[in-house]
């Protein structure tokens, strides 16, 4: 259903929100947005950038948690988990895209992660579009758009004076019960706004054959000349919405077992006791990197793995583009012999 | 316990029953374990397939992956045996019967049993790696499975006699009439009796035939890499042989990410993968 919520009642709305739901919003914290839990006398940070550095699947995989607690008789216990209701208000829709591939390492019928799982059971996402598309973002390559729906409960349009509120699901329905509905000409300039913002996004790259690309250059100089600047700090994979390595180390002084969050860009992650590593270099790293986003998630979901949201273009130290990468990845021969 | 969902993470409370050294250079130990609650013991066993393994937990240090060397039948414990390399492993070496101990399991896919059945079984071995291949062999040896396979031929090698495990049971199977065992060493020893020289070796001496045959190889991954080749050219398909893969694991639930080869991980979409999903596979381990 479409309706209209004037941008003067935006803050009435959330705060009517606060009620019943922890509402988080993107918030000036320093020199960045972060989605921080509303208060008294909030100050929404749209302006500044479309996506906050740190992304959203923190608030669903925190860079660090408990997963048990070590009890005195030598035993372990579940800790609890967080179930109350909470809205991520203003996430971006390549993040909340990124939600539902995360989904599926999080949510399978073997085996449940219960932290993931209570959390995304808990939150609504309620998506504001990017009528004004980023100039690190390339989610219409990879096959999403800034107006992508996927993982959203509503998703808003920016008309200037008004939103165009677009209900995606019930509960998302049930948020905006207050509001007008939009007439025809609204909804009309919406999608108008909405085709015009995924039409100016250049492609970035070609994705057609790109991953039969990557699979038969397994072992191609290719890997060595785009990782030479590379310093292995992993922000470009601690940054990306889709990553979700985590370590899992023992607090032994606080009784806890912890997970943190890892990254296959460090030497150590896939260090072996023998000494053996499979990944001895930041060339096999940055070739994991890559083919995780570009081959592995194909194979495993048939999506790409990326969202194109441009955090690891906007915060590698050494200026690493992924897009660049992945335009020198399609001149590379194809069909030669998989060895 | 609640009725909350069970976490993938909580280890499973047990204790020591017995521990042992399993080698005479003390770099090789055994720990059977028993369940605190029966309930736990039943959901085990229900779950079980050899080939799978457990994430040993000591509370401070963390987990390690360890391939179950027991069958179900031999009683209500899980059995274990342990390489001394770093933390968690020599914490485990300090253990003494009582002790409380956690573990996660069985997790992975285990041997494909069912597809097995009726042909004869070729189980190659090195190293400590042979404890899933024990638990693999003595399920076989169980009267109720032991006739839906053909001839069992196993072959294990050690760097020295004094590092073989299982020694009791292995001098047992020799004088057994339904299989064929081979040990073998790296290097000479005083009254060795059987083979000398690498497992790869050893091998293309005994000459397994691949007619109506698989071949399962666990070992180190050196072994594994000149075993493989030599079973392609005694005759055996790629879908007829069977390895079992080691990667740096910590979830072992197919979250952490830790375990990936290329699209699949390790610890639950493996660790057991035939020749002919490997070749599928990125040369990433
Ligand atoms: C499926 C599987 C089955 C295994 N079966 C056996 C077995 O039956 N007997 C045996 O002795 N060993 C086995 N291993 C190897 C064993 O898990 C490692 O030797 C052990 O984890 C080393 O831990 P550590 O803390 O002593 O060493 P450290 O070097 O202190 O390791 C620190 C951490 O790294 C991880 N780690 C390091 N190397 C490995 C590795 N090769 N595999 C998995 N995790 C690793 C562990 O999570 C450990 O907590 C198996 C490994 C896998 C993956
Ligand atoms: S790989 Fe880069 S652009 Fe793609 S989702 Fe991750 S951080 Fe965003
Ligand atoms: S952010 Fe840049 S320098 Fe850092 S690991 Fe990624 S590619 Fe390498
Ligand atoms: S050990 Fe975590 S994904 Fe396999």
């Amino acid at each position: 259903m479409n309706l209209i919520l004037k941008k003067d009642q935006l803050n009435h709305l959330l705060n009517s929100w606060r009620q019943d739901y922890e509402v988080y919003a993107p918030q000036a914290l320093q020199n960045y947005t972060h989605f921080l839990p509303l208060q008294d006398g909030f100050e929404l940070a749209f302006d500044k950038a479309h996506n906050t550095r740190i992304p959203p699947k923190a608030l669903f995989l925190p860079t660090s948690e408990a997963l048990l607690k070590f009890t005195k008789f030598g035993g372990y216990e579940q800790v609890p988990l967080e179930t109350a209701p909470r809205i991520i208000f203003g996430i971006r829709p390549c993040d909340a895209h990124a939600m539902t591939m995360l989904d599926t390492v999080f949510e399978q019928e073997r085996y449940t992660d219960p932290h993931w799982k209570a959390r995304r059971d808990a939150t609504l996402l309620v998506g504001l579009g990017c009528h004004e598309p980023c100039q690190t973002g390339f989610c219409t390559t990879v096959g999403s758009g800034p107006f992508n729906h996927a993982g959203l409960d509503a998703i808003l349009t920016d008309l200037g004076e008004i939103f165009l509120v677009e209900t995606l699901t019930e509960k998302g329905e049930q948020l905006f019960t207050q509001l007008e509905t939009a007439t025809e000409e609204q909804s009309k300039q919406a999608s108008e706004v909405q085709q015009a913002a995924a039409a100016s996004m250049p492609i970035a790259f070609e994705t057609e054959g790109l991953k039969e690309k990557l699979d038969q250059n397994f072992d191609s100089p290719y890997w060595e000349e785009i990782s030479r600047s590379c310093l292995g700090c992993g922000v470009c994979t601690f940054l990306c919405p889709t990553c979700f390595c985590f370590d899992i180390v023992d607090e032994a002084q606080r009784g806890e077992r912890v997970r943190n969050w890892d990254t296959c860009m460090f030497r150590t992650y896939s260090l072996e006791a023998s000494g053996h590593n499979p990944r001895p270099s930041r060339v096999e790293r940055t070739r994991q990197r890559l083919s995780h986003k570009y081959t592995h998630w194909v194979d495993q979901i048939n999506q790409i793995g990326c969202t194109g949201c441009g955090r690891c273009v906007r915060y590698c130290p050494v200026g690493l583009d992924i897009r660049a990468m992945l335009r020198k990845a399609s001149q590379l021969p194809s069909e030669v012999a998989h060895v | 316990m609640s009725n909350e969902a069970h976490s993938p993470y909580l280890p499973i409370p047990m204790h020591v029953l017995h521990a042992y050294y399993e080698s005479n250079d003390r770099s090789l130990k055994t720990l059977e374990l028993s369940f605190d609650d029966p309930q736990d013991a039943r959901e085990f066993f229900a779950a079980y397939n050899p080939g799978q393994f457990c994430l040993l937990s000591v509370i401070g240090k963390g987990e390690s992956a360890l391939g179950i060397a027991s069958a179900a039948w031999e009683g209500d414990f899980v059995r274990f045996t342990i390489q001394k390399m770093g933390s968690v492993t020599t914490a485990l070496h300090e253990l003494k019967p009582g002790d409380p101990i956690g573990i996660r399991g069985p997790l992975g896919n285990g041997f494909p049993l069912e597809d097995w059945k009726g042909k004869n079984l070729v189980i190659i071995g090195g190293g400590c790696a042979f404890s899933t291949l024990y638990a693999l062999t003595k399920h076989l040896h169980h009267p109720s499975n032991r006739g839906d396979y053909g001839k069992m031929t196993v072959i294990y090698g050690t760097r020295t006699s004094g590092l073989c495990m299982y020694k009791q049971d292995i001098a047992a199977w020799h004088q057994r009439d339904d299989m064929e065992v081979h040990q073998a060493i790296d290097v000479p020893e005083q009254d060795w009796l059987h083979h000398v020289g690498y497992v790869p070796d050893v091998v293309k001496e005994v000459k397994p035939s691949p007619v109506n045959s698989v071949a399962v190889v666990c070992g180190p991954p050196i072994m594994t890499k000149y075993t493989l080749p030599a079973l392609v050219e005694l005759g055996f398909t790629p879908e007829t042989i069977f390895t079992s893969l080691e990667k740096r694991m910590k979830c072992g639930v197919g979250k952490c990410g830790r375990c990936n080869l290329g699209p699949k991980y390790i610890c639950k979409d493996g660790p057991v993968f035939s020749l002919a999903e490997l070749n599928d596979l990125p040369a990433d381990l």
